[in-house]
């Protein structure tokens, strides 16, 4: 019996990815909407079946006439529910890296189109939800929380967008499967051994160094300058962004390498590894990292901590096919 | 998702809306209903500013079982329509009580729209179906603010679009009122009860029909195919009287005749008739009114031992039929003996005075005719009053108490008086109670009949004449015949008494008259569309359009209208939303950039519109209004959001 319904269910999420293929944006058009009674346009229906009884026994015409025009309009609002969500297109634009745990912060872009507005359009996620009104023409952002669990690449499930607009008699729906998808890093944690000596030149893995940088100046931002390290008082005065560039001597080399804790499992290697990144970074020093297929030479900076959280993330998981955008 | 909180303007909105669908049945149901709405409604209120909680589950419980014991206690008991209905009421008052999530607000809704069809059952009159089709427009309006975004504020928009929605089913609504087939009751359903009906009753004591004096209710309204007889000939004829019975005159009932006196004899008439029709207001009785002699065509229209008309059921809702009358008919030309002798019939011993009064008159006559001419001509020369206010009599000898002391009666009193005096003298005669007059509607050839347009009057029978109609009254006061009950009563005070705000009481002024009338003529209109169209009816108007009907034909009908009805609506809401093609801006700016071509601008569609602006006002003066239209459509081409 179970066995029928997973072969179904299966067979259900089969047509659905073959009719609702994923895409970075979604036209809601005709083939993709679907549109059924709710459970008060069957309440609904019930009272017409009721009034249309008492029309015929007690043979009253004004009766048949409401009870005809009610009917009506529930056809009326079959195409106006419709309508409601016609030409709405829904844009994935971005969705955050997170650690374990947290929630991602995904952010879509709904576009109405040009000549109806579209008003309470339901976001439908099995954790988070919103309801948004979009205006004709026009084009709103929406962020939704989804919370992530492992480390790697995290897809939302499918996006339900529905919405029982104007009457509540009748709601429809589709299935959006966003090209979306949020980095889940290594969570975090403190190696609980030292890393043992290896190849690499600084073997100390976190030595203690908590000397104060001496300022040497300031220069125009470049694109990748730390965020830290940006004169904000100097911004807030309104003048152009200026990066504080400290005395190089504070830099040190820092090396986060696999084979520091040897015989320990994998996820706790790289949480290991996570917390040391993330230190190095928080002080602004030169990091690199080797994995068993992959080297990320010495750097600082936000491209630096990014290129190697995400590395860390991805280690030894197939990766998926290439993100669509940039 | 219905279990969302209901949000507050969306259930202040249903309060709204359950207190107009309420108001049309006030006029029937108990006071005490409409106090069980706004407490109800002033509760929830109370509770939305967190003053009070909710009712607990017992108290709604207790408040329930009230109500519906105040229903018993105000109507009798629970069967019949107009409990049934009060149940309905103060079950959905109640329901404000309960209504916490999204859910019992459609609840709420469905309720409301029931109650607005059980208003029909009692009424459908034009001033109904208009409060109706506004109470709808509110309650769709309620079901769009159910389904707003949490936190949107009312604004115009949702009802304008409740007004769009209802208005483009109202085409799909016609077909299928016309073409869905009418078919009898499916079962047996509660009928009314009558409480608060006025008309004339079966039973006639003097008093009955005067009271009937002071209401300006409309009780039927006719439509005559050619001219409008005379006021003085319309003599509406409802029921026959002739059993008099512990002072009072009823009807002999047909189960009452022995089997020989069941047939009825075939009038003699001749000519052409007197061709109309009825629109009859609900009486909850079973006879009709026509001037005799009348036959009816209208299915379910019977006819009387007595020659009048009936129907079988009590007519509970407006009723129409269609009447041929021939005023020369002679009626029941032979009379049997059993029939004589029942129509001469009095009790033993009373009216004494009258017994004798009659027996001296009867000796100086020869004939009936001139017993009949000489009673009448003591009415006219004695000093008797046409009054709505008559002296209350209440004693056995009633016709000698008014026959020869207070002498101040109404059309019954003479009546009742009239048919004793012949049947003393040996005339077979019996009261005829109904209508008589009616005010005539120039602007659609109708005559409407109201309440106090109630008449009593005898009939006797004459040998080679049959049943005639003899009318006392006319003889004490012939301005009531001629001009109506309002001329006649000139100097009283009891006329309309009961109908304080009739429109009737202003047909002294000119312009409020053509009014009035205007609006009885179009109330004719709507009466005799909504309540003739029935499954004959409907057969007709198909048979006339489509020729013979068969049921597969038929099905074929209703979904070829059905996609015929579809098709407009698909193609507006197609056009609504169509997503390819410009933006209002962008049209605007093409059509300007078309006159600009005209007017010499070389520049080729590929251009800015930028730069199109600045060689328009290199060539073109700035008070040129196309420079500044186009300045203006520059300005919202960059001003729309980038999609």
């Amino acid at each position: 019996m179970s066995s029928i319904r997973a072969w179904w269910q299966a067979r259900y999420q089969q047509w659905l990815r073959r009719r609702l293929p994923p895409a970075r944006s979604i036209l809601l058009e005709q083939r993709r909407l679907f549109i059924f009674p709710s459970r008060m346009g069957f309440l609904f229906m019930a009272m017409l079946l009721l009034m249309l009884v008492t029309a015929i026994n007690y043979q009253n015409n004004l009766s048949y006439a409401l009870t005809f025009w009610l009917a009506m309009l529930f056809i009326v609002a079959v195409h106006f529910t419709h309508g409601n969500l016609m030409g709405l297109t829904v844009t994935a634009v971005s969705a955050s890296s997170v650690f374990p745990g947290q929630q991602t912060e995904i952010q879509l872009r709904l576009t109405g189109s040009p000549r109806r507005g579209h008003s309470a359009v339901r976001l439908v996620w099995p954790a988070s939800e919103t309801i948004v009104d979009v205006p004709a023409g026009s084009s709103q952002t929406v962020t939704l929380f989804l919370p992530t669990e492992r480390r790697g690449w995290y897809v939302p499930p499918r996006l339900k967008i529905e919405s029982t607009y104007p009457l509540g008699l009748l709601r429809c729906w589709t299935f959006a499967q966003l090209d979306l998808r949020a980095l889940v890093w290594p969570r975090p944690l403190v190696p609980e051994v030292m890393a043992v000596a290896s190849a690499s030149d600084n073997a100390g893995g976190f030595s203690d160094v908590t000397g104060v940088d001496d300022l040497a100046g300031f220069r125009d931002y470049r694109p990748g300058d730390p965020l830290r390290h940006i004169d904000w008082r100097a911004y807030a005065r309104e003048q152009e962004l200026q990066t504080l560039v400290f005395s190089a001597p504070t830099r040190e080399n820092h090396w986060l390498d696999w084979e520091d804790y040897p015989d320990t499992p994998t996820e706790q290697r790289l949480s290991w590894l996570c917390w040391r990144a993330l230190q190095h970074d928080s002080r602004g020093d030169d990091y690199g990292l080797r994995l068993p297929q992959l080297d990320i030479a010495l750097a600082s900076g936000d491209r630096q901590r990014e290129q190697i959280l995400r590395a860390l993330a991805l280690h030894g998981l197939a990766d998926l096919p290439p993100e669509t955008s940039a | 998702m219905t279990s969302a909180a209901i949000a507050r303007p969306a259930l202040a909105w249903i309060v709204l809306c359950q207190i107009i669908v309420v108001l049309p049945h006030l006029t029937r149901v108990p006071w005490w209903i409409l106090t069980v709405y706004v407490g109800a409604a002033f509760w929830r209120f109370q509770v939305l500013r967190s003053r009070v909680e909710l009712p607990a589950r017992s108290i709604r419980f207790l408040l329930g079982v009230g109500g519906a014991a105040a229903i018993v206690m105000s109507y009798g008991s629970f069967i019949g329509l107009e409990p049934m209905v009060g149940l309905l009421l103060v079950a959905s008052a109640l329901k404000v009580l309960e209504a916490v999530r999204l859910k019992d607000g459609y609840v709420l809704v469905c309720l409301s729209f029931f109650v607005c069809t059980t208003e029909f059952l009692f009424s459908q009159s034009l001033p109904v179906m208009l409060y109706s089709v506004f109470a709808s427009v509110m309650l769709v309006t309620a079901l769009i603010l159910l389904n707003q975004r949490p936190g949107t504020r009312m604004t115009p928009q949702a009802p304008w679009l409740a007004v769009r929605m209802l208005a483009l089913a109202v085409p799909m609504m016609v077909v299928l009122f016309v073409l869905f087939p009418r078919i009898g009751p499916l079962w047996s359903v509660p009928s009314k009860t009558g409480q608060g009906t006025t008309g004339m009753s079966d039973v006639l004591r003097p008093g009955e029909v005067s009271k009937l004096g002071r209401s300006a209710d409309v009780a039927f309204r006719v439509r005559f195919d050619g001219d409008i007889p005379p006021r003085s000939q319309m003599y509406w004829r409802g029921m026959v009287l002739n059993r008099f019975d512990d002072g009072a005159w009823r009807t002999l009932d047909w189960r009452d005749h022995p089997a020989s006196e069941r047939r009825l004899q075939v009038p003699e008439f001749s000519g052409s008739p007197l061709s109309y029709q009825v629109i009859m207001e609900p009486t909850l009785q079973r006879w009709l009114y026509a001037l005799p002699y009348a036959e009816s065509e209208t299915t379910g229209v019977l006819e009387a031992w007595d020659y009048r008309l009936m129907v079988l059921n009590p007519i509970e809702s407006q009723f129409g039929y269609r009447v041929n009358s021939w005023s020369n008919a002679v009626i029941e030309p032979v009379l049997s003996a059993w029939r004589q002798q029942f129509e001469l019939a009095l009790p033993e011993g009373l009216n004494p005075r009258t017994r004798l009064f009659m027996r001296e008159l009867v000796k100086t006559q020869s004939s009936p005719e001139s017993i009949i001419a000489e009673v009448l001509r003591f009415f006219r020369t004695q000093p008797f009053y046409y009054t709505l206010t008559p002296s209350v009599i209440d004693e056995p000898d009633f016709v000698d108490r008014f026959v020869f002391e207070s002498r101040r009666g109404f059309c019954e009193h003479y009546a009742y008086a009239f048919v004793v005096m012949m049947r003393m003298a040996g005339i077979p005669a019996r009261i005829v109670g109904g209508y008589q007059g009616g005010e005539t509607n120039p602007l659609n050839n109708t005559v409407v009949v109201r309440q106090f347009d109630a008449h009593a009057w005898a009939e006797v029978w004459l040998s080679g004449r049959g049943w005639t109609r003899v009318d006392p009254t006319a003889a004490v006061s012939p301005a009531r015949v001629e001009l109506g009950l309002e001329a006649a009563l000139s100097e009283e005070e009891g006329f309309l008494a009961d109908s304080p705000l009739s429109a009737y009481r202003f047909r002294g002024i000119g312009a409020l008259n053509w009014l009035r009338l205007r609006y009885d003529a179009l109330a004719w209109q709507w009466q005799s569309f909504i309540v003739g169209f029935n499954s004959a009816e409907q057969l007709d108007l198909l048979k006339n359009w489509f020729g013979e009907i068969k049921v597969s034909w038929f099905v074929a009908v209703l979904l070829g209208s059905w996609v015929l009805v579809l098709a407009p609506l698909t193609w507006f809401m197609a056009r609504q939303r169509r997503p390819a093609g410009l933006l209002a801006s962008e049209r605007d700016f093409v059509r300007l950039r078309r006159r600009l071509q005209q007017r010499g601008l070389t520049l080729d569609s590929a251009s800015t519109p930028n730069q199109w602006l600045e060689q328009a006002r290199v060539v073109l003066p700035s008070t040129d209004p196309l420079l500044q239209a186009l300045e203006r459509s520059v300005n919202d081409l960059y001003r729309t959001p980038a999609q």
